[in-house]
């Protein structure tokens, strides 16, 4: 009689890798040593998508949020693994992942192939602007997603990266208030001078390093060929447009759903929901 | 006459004994109470103070809490043997134990050298060991075995100051180790002063060039021989986009060479 484990060991059957996300060192260093006793040849890869690299594994994925989704973590996971060429199209993939709080909890199996790749490990890693600087400012607009403008929600639009050509396709709509200042994403009392300025109209201007370079911009892109999802406002139109005319990356926070969504090359790459994080 | 006879021999007792070693008894235990009370209130302000936090994963506190303790635990207790040494001479002055005299002067001056030694030399190695924590956590980036070698000179150069302070306390001639230190340290200073000229004079027109901002990101300029687009400022380089690149020029060299704000 087959017994449950019998039942899913189909599961991880014939993997070709396999994902540890966030795994606590003593699992690891557990999958390790057994995985490196099998001497034959179907011996899976091991990759570890973690945001710090606690337990040294090789194989390294970085995670710059904690992705509370966990199909956009695992889509993370994989892509960074594929940008390594550690997994390919067509491969079998096991992840094991904390879908809940804690540690790993679920097993799920994927099969790489175009419908995974979205492009979320490239809006982070390949992007002019740092991985850092990007999670940033994903993070103040979820943030003002999430409480909005005293209550009240609010939108807004950040271009990070490129910022000199991103410059010279906008213009002022009125004094910038971020003239000869030297302030960076990231630092607690910019990120609520971010917010106090999100009811200014434009768009935030943001540099390869974090710096931010202007507010108030309206930005001029050649918006023909872009393809966004219908349904969208001008604001996300601005947005997803100056990506494709610049290598810049967009970050939209929307007024009326009070979604977040980057948008990168003139595509959609990200959406998420504040209210989740 | 019988009900008398106890109190009348405990107060007999009470009068051979003289009233010096009474005192001396009085001052002792007022001395380790006092000890005691130092020790604890020593080891809250420290952790007050936030020090268990900064030392967190430093190899002497590793070490410590292997024994089942701490730093901050050794170092108040320190402090209340300190007290608890000073109170017994204290004590044993009063008392006026005549034939011990010569020897317990000449430990009344060393004692609070030797805590003042080793409390130097612990405060030296925990330094170290976060010193070197932060020298390896900045370098993580870097994979190269070479850079290893960094954070542990770092951390023994700490050390040895901290070693030499603490010989120069309990009274060791220290001259050679010093000249060795000046030598090192002149050594140091001389190398960082030549490996990092570059970089002093591009940090030095950096600050210029952010403070008084004659271009920003996003102006047309013209800088040794290349037009573009700034990019970005920041207090070393300056970033200048043209059709065939991205150009990271030094701000020393920025300088220099002038630069051509160019308006349309």
């Amino acid at each position: 009689m087959a017994s449950l484990t019998d039942h899913l060991a189909e599961l991880v059957e014939d993997a070709d890798a396999v994902l540890l996300f966030s795994p606590t060192a003593s699992f690891h260093d557990r999958f390790v040593a057994d995985e490196a006793g099998d001497r034959s040849d179907e011996r899976a890869e091991i990759v570890v998508v973690a945001p710090d690299n606690d337990v040294d594994a090789d194989p390294f994925v970085e995670l710059p949020i904690p992705f509370r989704d966990v199909r956009d973590r695992i889509r993370f996971g994989i892509e960074g693994a594929m940008e390594s060429d550690l997994v390919a199209e067509g491969d079998e993939v096991v992840c094991v992942v904390s879908v809940f709080e804690g540690e790993s909890d679920a097993v799920i199996r994927v099969t790489v192939d175009e419908n995974v790749h979205t492009g979320i490990y490239d809006l982070f890693v390949e992007s002019r602007a740092d991985p850092g600087v990007i999670r940033d400012v994903l993070e103040v607009a979820i943030e003002l997603g999430k409480k909005g403008q005293k209550g009240k929600p609010v939108g807004a639009l950040f271009v990070v990266g490129d910022a000199g050509k991103v410059m010279n396709k906008s213009r002022s709509l009125s004094y910038n208030p971020f003239e000869k200042s030297h302030v960076h994403v990231g630092d607690p009392i910019v990120n609520v001078m971010l917010k106090e300025f999100s009811r200014l109209d434009g768009a935030f201007v943001i540099s390869d390093s974090g710096k931010i370079a202007s507010a108030y911009r309206y930005l001029e892109p050649a918006a023909e060929g872009v393809d966004i999802p219908k349904g969208l406002g001008a604001r996300h139109m601005a947005g997803g447009a100056i990506t494709q005319d610049t290598n810049a990356t967009a970050i939209v926070l929307s007024e009326s759903d009070g979604l977040v969504r980057a948008f990168k090359g003139g595509r959609l790459v990200l959406e998420v929901d504040p209210e989740e994080y | 006459m019988t009900g008398a006879d106890p109190a009348r021999t405990a107060g007999e007792l009470l009068g051979v004994v003289p009233d010096r070693v009474w005192l001396a008894l009085f001052v002792l235990v007022l001395g380790l109470a006092l000890a005691i009370l130092v020790g604890v209130i020593n080891r809250r302000l420290l952790v007050r103070a936030g020090v268990p936090e900064a030392i967190e994963g430093t190899t002497f506190e590793r070490t410590a809490r292997e024994f089942d303790t701490s730093t901050v635990r050794i170092v108040a207790k320190l402090s209340t043997y300190f007290i608890v040494a000073v109170t017994v001479l204290v004590a044993f002055t009063v008392a006026e134990v005549r034939y011990v005299d010569l020897f317990w002067s000449d430990v009344a001056a060393f004692v609070p050298r030797l805590f003042v030694a080793v409390l130097v030399v612990i405060v030296g190695v925990v330094v170290g060991d976060k010193a070197e924590l932060l020298v390896a956590e900045r370098l993580r980036g870097i994979k190269l075995p070479e850079v290893g070698v960094l954070p542990t000179l770092v951390k023994y150069s700490i050390v040895y100051v901290a070693a030499l302070i603490a010989l120069g306390q309990v009274g060791v001639q220290t001259l050679a180790l010093v000249v060795l230190l000046a030598a090192y340290s002149f050594a140091v200073v001389l190398l960082t002063a030549l490996a990092t000229k570059d970089l002093l004079a591009a940090g030095a027109a950096g600050i210029f060039l952010l403070l008084r901002q004659p271009y920003g990101i996003g102006d047309e300029i013209r800088v040794a021989g290349q037009r573009g687009i700034v990019q970005e400022v920041d207090l070393f380089v300056t970033h200048v986009e043209t059709d065939d690149g991205e150009h990271v020029l030094p701000n020393h060299a920025v300088f220099r060479e002038g630069i051509v704000l160019i308006r349309e």
